[in-house]
């Protein structure tokens, strides 16, 4: 039995062989500019440790992070057990719908925000015609602006995950949930809740690390506070050939990223929640 | 019955508001891109089809339409083999390392791409491969097998092994029992990366201006050089027509499935 | 029926794979022996004109293939240079990215002798830098919306920019993609006259930004975002690219320019270290400098040619839309290139230092 099972690990070799090459081999060359320049040294970690505007651009992708998973999270459930739910002909319909926003170019469709949510866009112009605002809300160039635009694009990799594993939820386990007398609400919170954990812990995880790295979005539709440590790292790699730097923040970024991954892990028993511990 | 349609009324509600949420800034381009001044523009000043036109006259828009999709099947594929085998290896397979190990197939989506389009050319500068599509794919390949890896680990963990179990002990080999049930059982999550490893590829910029070059710009490469300057409202027809082919495509395939299943 | 499927899908997969890895792994041949020249621009229109008016007329009379490429961008320079794979040529790009490339020395010093000596006179010396010779010449002026600000009506100063209450609503400035701030612009706001702000007082210049902070709607990315938003009075004046202002308003868009107190900088030619094109490189500088060509250029994309010859081929009033005719020009001011430019002892130069305070800055909110 273990011996098959340590087989199947096997699998996981040609993925590392290609990562080894295409991915850990070119930053690895990365990490060695951050300590030497061209003699070994420290001053790009001191350089971090020194200016408090690096940890502050950490702690607002962070932020950003952290609401647009949750808000994902929160549109996205919903919809994607709606997709369980419908007829064949209804979801292919839905899926289409859900993958309209990937077709778009996103400078255009910071374009198409600006007509929507912008000053005198079609969202303030409603809402002051019905009488609930008197003057325009700022609903673009600030944390909300960045929450829509990247929630916007994000959302598919919310719902697929989630999509994936509701499918495989036995609705048997529900009918007898109900045929034991349970309503269906309890039979929803105590049943589907629970096995279609797995899938939000991906959607979250994979929403969450997109948003991480994404600077794009965050610099057409934030304001200076939701500036990213991906976008100055942007900045030292391409405008200031500072490699060395840009290299370090990367350093930065992708250890806080992997601290966090590792005390959630270990707080929540993300382990067990995903199913992973089953032996 | 009325309470217990109550709650399904709210939940179309709900879903209809997030569709709503998805396609309006869409369909916001659509309707600029019959826009008739040479300006984006919204409510269009005077209507045409002028960005259309524009569109099928340019050899240029036309090939690099072409090399994305090129560039992206080519990435599909490979990213699709390589995710799904690394995540049943993940799941399904024993090691020790396995949280450290999924932690660091996961890691490239956290990591930059500008950081990684640096380090990338550096590897493939000696190889002669900069500036040709091979280069895209090798890079795209990276950036989208991360994303497979995820949905299709996701699926696995909730399909159980016993049916595996069962396999094996009526005397498969443990590659024809990967083969021919743990893959079929996760079959529609792989469907889903394979979509997303696709879409990655297809829209990505960075890596596209690192590793292409004047014989490899790839459809995003060369909107974006259109729109440092001036947004050039053939990018809305370009939307437009992409919003449509991809969900007819779409559409189509998935009925097509359930038509040869009924049969 | 099933197996039957797999094996089709298995057919078509293949069958697509080998369609397109076919073409894909050809070995490139070495250029400089195929007669052909690669250069990299910002896009856009003025690439497009390039392309027609330059490009294509150079290839008719020497037989040398001219390839373009997009974007210039200086890592992938440095990258080029560092990795001994020099696939670009030419580049036509901004001051600040030619500083820094020039810091790192990733670009071949400029022999003006290999140029037409009638040509270089016709060039004003101060776009005649040793790595980089002016093409074509952009501002950053004050650009507003003219629904909000009729013509006559509109702020014709930067004084008048940072002041809300004479002129309300929203501003947007640039931030990232290799501008440095607007240090000069803030001093003239505070007062200082046009031709005193060099060398900067960059204290009291980051002060006169503070003040501005408030009323910035949105600091923009990209010269089309800026055009955008102020054509759609979501800003209802900014400090971008006049030319770009110029096309948006003869294409119908609400915005327009006004060329007082703007900072004036040249986009230019310069050539990548270890280009292995170097003398065909010199050549098609040459005949892109020629003045009749640029006033076809300026015709097409209303930026300024940098060959004062240029304009005996354009009308009056081809030339009035232009940031470099006569009229124009004296009421704007040079972008200095030796204060922003020189290496202090730290090896940084103050394009270096103000840059990372711009973001330091920013992100401190």
């Amino acid at each position: 039995m273990r011996y098959w099972r340590s087989r199947e690990a096997l699998l996981v070799l040609p993925a590392l062989a290609v990562y080894a090459l295409l991915y850990l081999y070119p930053l690895s060359r990365l990490g060695v500019w951050s300590v030497f320049d061209p003699e070994p040294t420290l001053k790009n970690y001191r350089q971090l440790i020194a200016d408090p505007v690096y940890a502050k651009a950490l702690l607002n992708t962070l932020e950003v992070s952290f609401w647009v998973t949750v808000c994902a999270l929160g549109l996205g459930y919903p919809l994607a057990y709606l997709m369980t739910t419908v007829s064949a002909r209804a979801r292919v319909w839905l899926m289409a719908l859900i993958m309209v926003p990937f077709w778009t170019s996103i400078l255009v469709r910071s374009f198409a925000w600006v007509v929507i949510l912008g000053t005198n866009g079609i969202v303030n112009k409603t809402l002051i015609v019905l009488g609930l605002i008197e003057a325009p809300v700022r609903l673009l160039y600030n944390l909300i602006g960045v929450e829509i635009g990247m929630v916007h694009v994000l959302l598919p990799f919310m719902i697929f995950p989630l999509y994936g594993v509701m499918t495989q939820i036995d609705p048997a386990l529900l009918r007898a949930g109900r045929s034991l007398g349970a309503p269906p609400w309890r039979a929803f919170v105590h049943i589907f809740l629970p096995l279609s954990l797995p899938g939000v812990a991906a959607g979250c995880v994979l929403v969450f690390l997109m948003a991480v790295g994404f600077y794009i979005t965050p610099a057409l539709l934030g304001g200076p506070q939701q500036i990213t440590l991906a976008t100055l790292i942007e900045m030292q790699v391409s405008d200031m050939l500072n490699w060395g730097f840009g290299a370090t923040l990367s350093v930065l970024l992708v250890g806080a990223v992997a601290t966090l991954f590792v005390i959630f892990t270990a707080a929540l028993g993300l382990d067990r929640l995903t199913g992973t511990g089953k032996a | 019955m009325p309470s217990a349609r109550l709650p399904r009324i709210v939940l179309w509600l709900f879903c209809g508001l997030v569709i709503v949420f998805l396609v309006a800034p869409i369909l916001v381009i659509v309707i600029a891109s019959f826009n008739g001044t040479p300006f984006l523009q919204f409510p269009p000043a005077s209507w045409s089809l002028r960005w259309y036109v524009r569109f099928f006259a340019s050899e240029r828009w036309y090939e690099a339409a072409l090399l994305s999709l090129r560039v992206a099947v080519v990435v599909t594929i490979a990213s699709t083999a390589l995710g799904t085998l690394a995540a049943i290896g993940l799941v399904r397979g024993r090691t020790r390392f396995r949280a450290a190990l999924e932690l660091f197939l996961v890691s490239p989506m956290v990591v930059p791409v500008i950081v990684m389009a640096v380090g990338l050319y550096f590897l493939l500068a000696p190889l002669r491969l900069t500036g040709s599509a091979a280069a895209l794919v090798l890079g795209h390949t990276i950036v989208a097998t991360p994303i497979v890896i995820v949905i299709v680990a996701a699926a696995l963990r909730l399909s159980d092994g016993s049916l595996e179990l069962a396999a094996r002990s009526l005397g498969a080999t443990w590659w024809r029992t990967v083969r021919y049930v743990t893959v079929p059982q996760v079959a529609p999550a792989i469907g889903a990366a394979a979509a997303f490893a696709f879409l990655t590829s297809f829209d990505e910029v960075v890596l596209a201006v690192f590793l292409g070059g004047p014989d490899a710009t790839t459809l995003p490469k060369r909107m974006w050089e259109s729109m440092r300057f001036e947004i050039d409202p053939t990018l809305t027809a370009i939307s437009t027509l992409l919003t449509v082919v991809a969900t007819v495509i779409l559409a189509a395939a998935q009925l097509a499935r359930r038509a040869e299943e009924r049969s | 029926m099933a197996i039957k499927r797999r094996g089709f899908l298995a057919g078509v997969g293949a069958g697509a794979g080998m369609a397109a890895v076919g073409p894909f792994f050809h070995v490139r041949p070495a250029r400089a022996d195929k007669g052909e020249l690669v250069v990299v621009s910002w896009g856009g229109d003025y690439d497009d004109a390039l392309r027609e008016l330059v490009g294509e007329p150079y290839a008719k009379a020497t037989g040398i293939k001219v390839k373009f490429d997009t974007p210039p961008e200086n890592a992938k320079v440095k990258a080029m240079v560092e990795a001994k794979n020099v696939s670009w040529d030419i580049l036509l790009t901004d001051i600040p990215a030619v500083l820094s490339l020039a810091k790192d020395k990733l670009l071949e010093p400029l022999d003006y002798g290999a140029l037409d000596k009638k040509l270089v006179e016709a060039i004003p010396a101060g776009l005649r830098h040793p790595y980089a010779v002016g093409q074509r010449i952009y501002a950053f002026n004050i650009v507003y919306n003219t629904k909000a600000f009729p013509k006559g009506k509109h702020p014709t100063t930067w004084a008048d920019v940072w002041d809300a209450k004479k002129f309300p609503g929203g501003r947007t400035f640039n931030f990232r993609g290799g501008i440095a701030p607007q240090l000069e612009i803030a001093l003239i706001a505070d007062g200082v006259a046009m031709d005193k702000v060099y060398p900067l007082d960059v204290e009291r210049a980051w002060k006169s930004m503070d003040r501005l902070k408030p009323i910035v709607s949105k600091w923009y990315v990209s010269h089309a975002e800026a055009i955008q938003l102020i054509a759609a009075g979501e800003a209802v004046v900014g400090c971008t690219i006049g030319s770009r202002a110029t096309s948006a308003r003869k294409a119908g868009g609400a915005v327009d320019v006004d060329y007082n107190q703007g900072k004036v900088s040249p986009d230019n030619w310069c050539l990548v270290k270890d280009s292995a094109n170097k003398k065909v490189a010199l050549d098609f500088i040459n005949f892109a400098l020629d003045p009749k060509r640029q006033a076809e250029v300026s015709k097409r994309v209303p930026y300024g040619p940098s060959n004062k010859d240029a304009f005996a081929h354009l009308t009056p009033a081809e030339a009035a839309d232009l940031n470099t005719a006569p009229d124009n020009i004296k009421k704007q001011f040079w972008w200095d290139v030796a204060w922003w430019g020189t290496p202090g002892a730290d090896g940084k130069t103050e394009r270096d230092r103000q840059a990372e305070r711009y973001a330091q800055w920013m992100v401190k909110g």
